[in-house]
């Protein structure tokens, strides 16, 4: 364990790690995709294309998979449209990495885990 | 896969969209354990702001949904769908508000995808809420719910109560 938060129980997964998160949150273009996403979900490529139209569609969907690979977007296809969703699970997750330190005691956190893990499951 | 979510309309400048919601996340357990902490009373009421669940998840049974002290109905849904340990859908009335009780039911599908190495994906769709603003923009909590659930499984710790 390299730093004593609670968070380092957790896992993360399939890469999706914090840093990925903010490097996806760190370009301006890719926020907008967020922005236009938050106001209107589910919207497909062509109609995020239209929302940037200084990019080609390659370069949409290049943002696309950045946003895809933190987590931050998830798609659904229906059929022969690819739907893309906002996902705020990451961001609520980051919130809480420091949000809760502060108001948990770690000692809790170790003894809860202690009974969870040797308790019957 | 539900095949019907999505927006049944284009997009507007209307403002946000209200027809689906989708939250995804990673969790270190088996979709028994992820099975067992959505359908366990006792585990949902550690991530879930207290609830006091009741179902035999059978389709067609109801899932009920009461306040910690168990004064106050909060749901009164019907398990739509129920395959374990993948696939649970049940209608959502958000039944703690009068306003948000009056709008017309949506629907919650919730997914498990068991990932290599002891890991599953959950995606969780709220959809159906094409007619109901109100509820749309009051269950954004789902992403408090997930995170606090993926903290149970793992930890067992439930995350602190929200501000």
């Amino acid at each position: 364990m390299t730093s004593l938060t609670r968070d380092n129980l957790v896992t993360y997964l399939r890469g999706v790690d914090d840093d990925q998160v903010f490097k996806a949150l760190a370009d301006p273009t890719r926020r907008r995709l967020l922005d236009r996403l938050f106001k209107q979900d589910g919207m497909t490529l062509g109609e995020l294309e239209a929302e940037v139209p200084e990019l080609t569609r390659f370069g949409v969907m290049r943002h696309l998979t950045v946003l895809e690979a933190a987590g931050l977007v998830v798609t659904r296809k229906q059929g022969r449209h690819k739907h893309h969703y906002l996902n705020p699970v990451p961001i609520r997750r980051i919130h809480q990495r420091w949000m809760d330190k502060y108001t948990h005691g770690l000692a809790g956190a170790l003894l809860d885990l202690k009974d969870h893990v040797e308790g019957e499951r | 896969m539900t095949t019907t979510a999505g927006p049944s309309t284009g997009p507007t400048e209307a403002g946000p969209s209200t027809t689906t919601q989708v939250y995804e996340l990673y969790i270190r357990a088996t979709p028994d354990v992820l099975w067992d902490a959505i359908t366990n009373p006792q585990v949902v009421a550690r991530f879930f702001h207290g609830a006091q669940v009741e179902s035999t998840y059978e389709v067609g049974a109801k899932l009920r949904s009461l306040s910690p002290d168990r004064s106050q109905v909060w749901g009164d849904n019907t398990i739509l769908e129920c395959d374990p340990p993948r696939r649970l859908v049940h209608t959502w009335r958000s039944l703690y508000d009068p306003a948000l009780a009056a709008e017309p039911e949506s629907r919650v599908t919730w997914e498990i995808t068991a990932q290599p190495g002891g890991f599953c994906k959950l995606t969780l769709v709220h959809d159906r809420l094409d007619a109901s603003p109100g509820t749309a923009a009051n269950v954004t909590g789902w992403s408090y719910i997930l995170s606090s659930l993926k903290t149970v499984v793992e930890t067992g710790e439930p995350l602190p109560p929200m501000a």
